[in-house]
């Protein structure tokens, strides 16, 4: 994990503590497990007592939650944000489809594991899963970066090749730039 | 001016304006029946903007964009006077007068715009666009009741009116109420909270000119607009209230006043740009107007 | 030879030799107009003093020359912009036709804007305006496009303000018998009420239409943004101040000697508060850049005339300061269009995008230009700013503060949109070619910037001219009183120190920068403008993300029912109605002689029929 400047324990722990504390989802919805996410935020489940807010553009964002199916086209695009957005950054897989393809296992169009092409901190089941179950799922999360083992950056950027050849496998008009950061 | 006193007077205007900002969040969050993120949670936030590194920029005017807001954030705070008669945070502010302070504190934004401008993202331009016209609805209300009070008391020093608070032995908000109203009501829109928030409204603009910021950019933008709350609420409280002589007063004083552009935001939808503009050339331009009035011949 | 007339001969003469060297060489021709202009200046200002008079006979009229302090303050702008904007023509004018006949109007403006303030009595007075005045129109008309419409416009707004002025003249030669300006002056107060009134309204006419006064300022946005940009940095910078220093002479020394005067003085003033409200409105309407700052002209020349207008020291002081400010950083702006126009080719705001990091140093020039018209401390702007509001507050025109603030916030949206519609933005790839323009158009540009930013931190440096021009009119002395070093007191003691703040400002930002900027560099990459965040896709070639149309629609649609009423419609109808009024007219001489024959015949008969009873 690329911290800067802090890179001695003590200032790591703090450092963790805080951005645990305050996780800014990226508002976009790749498919349709990004309806159980308003209901997570608004009264009745309230996320925003976790810190968790939504932002506007990648560039802004901590975490990129990938919400139900995949397809082929959207993760050409989810791709591409992923790497607009800055280190530290976390990515937790939504829904059944993100785990193992879900309903549409035997589909033309969706991708069946995300991990080849993304690396992914979190999974949260369920089709789709409850506000409950997502508040787990962000407790978890910061669990994870409390720990210090919430190395999904930099295990892309020192893995990129092995990641590059599975996306461009299976995205077969690749036009993008060598790398987005 | 000392620069441990500029230092401190920083500090109160850094710790003050989060912590403000995390009890609106709050309030909100109570209004909407629900409970809401803790009163610190603003330092958290600054706190993770501020370590999450930058990887892209898009060049000069880019990087020192947010630089020209923050310079104009500590110069606007050195001249109003934060409390009277105290030698740790006079800094600067018999130099200063009203007139410096409006234009100072619109050069601020002005750098923040043209840093955006150069990102190329068209959101950024637009919500600068809106930012600009939604300036000039507000700043006439704004400028005729300070017009009102600097006539009748002949002066435009921000020290002289609130000491002339003490001689008269009354606050200005019952000398010239008409005043007050007009502007409390151009406040609702330096703040920038709803209904006028069209500026950097997330998802209808991608968030207008922080579209391309983040890490420490963003961190210098919400520092910078913090520190704008507490230079404003001051202001306010300054001209209009007597003053405060020691911390505890003036907290208690802006934290009431800052209640007002909360409380009426927080239950109102979003006013499209020119609904916004004719808003303030409404009713708050009518209270002008009596408080120039009233001021003069009375 | 007294020098000043040997500077007036070097002017004339020059401009005809220069217009006709360019059969030797283009080279030739570029270095004579550099030396018809250098050396008059540099003539003028180490040998020409208050003393120094000189007179003309001929055989029945006399011309007296002469230098007053209030001219030596305009004369400072006046031959100093002659130099700079000379260089810059130079590189402008580069490779184009009809260059003779563009430095002669050139250097013949100069040289009667010289003649103007040297002169002291009226009829060099109005032989210098008009030369002046003709020499601008055949510029204005140098492209050869819309000649009817703008430089006829232009002409015809010129000749009823200078047949005012001549009007104005006549009245005084046939009450005092002398055309000495010194002899109105001191048998003004002598005159009856009517003459009281109308010599100076007549010759605010005159001086109104240069200084784009409203009803008269229709010709300046079509004119300004028609002539060549080099031409406009001193049509608008130097031109117009000689519309003002005709109206400091009349408020001064005429209007201010009479209690009726105070109401042409309140009369002008609202004038001038109301064309910079309007303009203002109308210059952000505009996406053509150059009719933006025209407009923009027009606005800032309100100020300085509501600041002479209102009559108090403060007041005066602020109009002044602003007149030279006006033109040091709107020339700049006018040289910064011409070199974006050079480069690229055109200068719609809709058009070009993206030139921050193809013409660095325009962009330097055009901020700091920009940020001391907008008035944002510490640069010149907001000193003549400052002292205008203070010096209105005191004299009780609250309405008037109204108006000018109004403008003046009003100003910040058309600063960013030039700004921004130039410089920054995406980047398109047709203009991926463009460079920085040539240095010797990039200097003159720098060399002003750099003035107003000094200016801004030592305002005293023209503060003591305009006091010394003030004190010839018999103001009191307020230099040694008001302005100490760079600290400006107003009248109820309040200051506002500028040195010391704007090195605070200066350790602020350095700070600050070091923060973000250094300590960031290594580890960041500049990207273009194509990677922005655009959900997630790339922007393709073909595609166009410039935000440049309808900038600022939500504002305009909110002034919309102000900006309705045009004078310009106005004025087009009433001219409309005057030919309608002549074309019945024409119904009756309509030229052909069997008419007429009919008409003799017709009175003939009456005569017979009736003149008994007429006659007898």
């Amino acid at each position: 994990m690329d911290y800067g400047i802090y890179q001695d324990k003590l200032t790591r722990i703090v450092t963790d503590i805080a951005r645990s504390h305050s996780l800014w989802i990226l508002a976009y919805g790749t498919g349709c497990g990004a309806i159980e996410v308003p209901a997570t935020m608004t009264s009745r489940y309230d996320a925003e007592r976790l810190g968790v807010r939504g932002a506007a553009t990648p560039r802004q964002a901590d975490v990129l939650m990938i919400t139900g199916y995949l397809t082929v086209k959207t993760l050409k695009r989810v791709i591409r944000v992923y790497e607009q957005m800055q280190d530290p950054k976390y990515v937790i897989g939504f829904g059944s489809c993100a785990v193992n393809g879900g309903m549409y296992w035997d589909s033309y169009n969706t991708i069946k594991q995300l991990d080849l092409y993304l690396p992914v901190d979190v999974y949260i089941s369920g089709c789709m899963p409850r506000p409950e179950a997502v508040l787990e799922g962000f407790a978890k999360l910061q669990e994870q970066i409390r720990a210090g083992e919430a190395r999904g950056a930099t295990k892309y950027k020192d893995n990129l090749d092995y990641y590059r050849g599975n996306q461009k496998k299976i995205i077969k008009n690749w036009d993008f730039p060598d790398y987005n950061w | 001016m000392s620069i441990l006193g500029a230092i401190a007077t920083f500090l109160l205007a850094f710790v003050v304006g989060m912590t403000y900002g995390g009890i609106r969040r709050k309030v909100i969050a109570r209004v909407q029946n629900r409970y809401g993120p803790p009163i610190y949670q603003n330092f958290i936030d600054a706190f993770k903007l501020f370590s999450k590194t930058t990887a892209v920029h898009h060049g000069a005017m880019h990087l020192l964009g947010p630089a020209f807001l923050m310079v104009s954030a500590v110069v606007a705070l050195m001249i109003i006077p934060v409390l009277r008669d105290n030698i740790w945070f006079t800094n600067l502010n018999f130099k200063g007068d009203l007139i410096f302070l409006i234009y100072i504190m619109t050069f601020g934004p002005l750098g923040m715009a043209l840093g955006a401008g150069q990102t190329g993202n068209p959101n950024s331009a637009i919500g600068v666009t809106r930012g600009l016209s939604q300036m000039v609805g507000f700043e006439i209300p704004w400028v005729m009741a300070l017009v009102a009070l600097m006539i009748k008391y002949n002066t435009t020093s921000v020290v002289d009116l609130m000491n002339v608070q003490n001689e008269v032995g009354q606050w200005l908000i019952f000398q010239n109420p008409f005043a007050f109203v007009a502007a409390i009501l151009a406040s609702l829109g330096m703040f920038r909270y709803a209904p006028f928030n069209i500026v950097g409204a997330p998802t209808e603009l991608a968030s207008g000119p922080a579209s391309e910021n983040g890490g420490k950019f963003l961190f210098t933008m919400m520092s910078a607009g913090s520190v704008f709350a507490f230079v404003k609420l001051t202001l306010l409280v300054d001209v209009f209230f007597g003053g405060a002589s020691n911390l505890i007063e003036l907290v208690i004083k802006t934290f009431l006043l800052y209640m007002i552009p909360v409380m009426y935001g927080v239950v109102n939808p979003r006013y499209r740009t020119e609904q916004a503009v004719t808003y303030f050339w409404g009713w708050p331009l009518l209270f002008g107007f009596l408080a120039i009035i009233y001021s003069v011949y009375f | 030879m007294n020098i000043i007339i040997l500077i007036l001969i070097l002017f004339f003469l020059g401009a005809i030799i220069t217009a006709f060297s360019g059969k030797i060489s283009a080279l030739v021709q570029d270095i004579l107009f550099l030396i018809v202009l250098v050396v008059p200046a540099v003539l003028f200002f180490t040998g020409v003093d208050m003393n120094t008079e000189s007179i003309i006979t001929f055989s029945q009229a006399q011309l007296t020359f002469g230098m007053t302090p209030l001219s030596y303050y305009f004369s400072l702008i006046v031959m100093g912009l002659a130099v700079l904007a000379g260089f810059y023509t130079v590189g402008q004018m580069n490779g184009k036709k009809r260059k003779g006949y563009y430095y002669l109007n050139y250097i013949l403006s100069i040289g009667a804007m010289f003649g103007i303030l040297m002169s002291k009595d009226f009829i060099s007075f109005f032989i210098f305006w008009e030369i002046m005045t003709w020499a601008s129109y055949l510029i204005v008309i140098y492209n050869g496009k819309n000649v009817q419409k703008i430089g006829i416009k232009y002409f015809v707004m010129s000749a009823i303000g200078a047949y005012a002025m001549l009007m104005a003249i006549v009245l005084i030669h046939s009450i005092t018998g002398s055309f000495l300006i010194t002899d109105l002056i001191s048998e003004y107060t002598g005159m009856t009420q009517g003459m009281q009134l109308l010599i100076p309204a007549l010759l605010l006419i005159g001086f109104g239409v240069k200084a784009a006064l409203m009803p008269l300022h229709i010709w300046a946005p079509d004119a300004y943004s028609n002539a060549p940009m080099s031409y406009t940095a001193i049509f608008s910078g130097a031109l117009s101040k000689m519309g003002i220093y005709g109206m400091v002479i009349v408020f001064l020394s005429l209007l201010s000697k009479v209690p009726e005067g105070a109401l042409i003085r309140d009369i002008v003033a609202w004038l001038a508060a109301i064309t910079a409200a309007i303009s203002t409105l109308w210059a952000i309407k505009q996406d053509d850049a150059k009719r933006l700052l025209a407009y923009s002209s027009i606005g800032q020349l309100g100020y300085i005339i509501i600041g002479v207008a209102i009559g108090t020291p403060m007041s005066i002081i602020a109009g002044l300061f602003l007149a030279f400010m006006h033109g040091v950083f709107k020339s700049a702006l006018f040289m910064v269009v011409g070199a974006v126009e050079k480069q690229t080719g055109t200068t719609d705001l809709t058009e070009v995008t993206g030139l921050i990091r193809k013409m660095p140093w325009t962009f330097l020039a055009a901020l700091i230009s920009i940020i001391a018209l907008a008035g944002i401390p510490p640069l010149g702007g907001f000193v003549g700013k400052w002292m205008l509001y203070e010096s209105l507050i005191l004299s009780d025109h609250f309405m008037l503060v109204i108006l000018v603030f109004f403008s003046s916030t009003a100003a910040f949206l058309y600063c960013y949109k030039i700004l921004f519609g130039f410089f920054l933005g995406q980047e398109e790839k047709e203009w991926a070619h463009v460079k920085e323009a040539p240095a010797i158009m990039i200097v003159p540009m720098v060399i002003l910037s750099i003035s107003s930013i000094v200016l801004g931190t030592y305002p005293q440096l023209i503060l003591k001219p305009i006091n010394a021009a003030m004190m010839s009119f018999g103001l009191p002395d307020t230099y040694g009183n008001l302005w100490k070093e760079s600290i400006l007191f107003n009248k109820w003691g309040n200051q506002i120190a500028l040195a010391p703040i704007m090195y605070g400002i200066m350790l602020v930002f350095v700070i600050v920068t070091i923060f973000l900027f250094f300590r960031n560099r290594s580890r960041t990459r500049y990207v273009t403008t194509k990677d922005i965040s655009t959900s997630g896709e790339i922007i393709k070639e073909h595609e166009n993300l410039t935000f440049s149309r309808g900038f600022f629609q939500p504002f305009l649609r909110a002034v919309e029912p102000v900006m309705k009423r045009q004078i310009d419609k106005y004025m087009l109808s009433f001219a409309k109605g005057v030919e309608d009024l002549f074309e019945f007219t024409r119904r009756i001489y309509n030229g052909n002689g069997q008419t007429y024959a009919i008409y003799a015949m017709i009175f003939l008969i009456i005569l017979l029929m009736f003149g008994k009873n007429l006659l007898g």
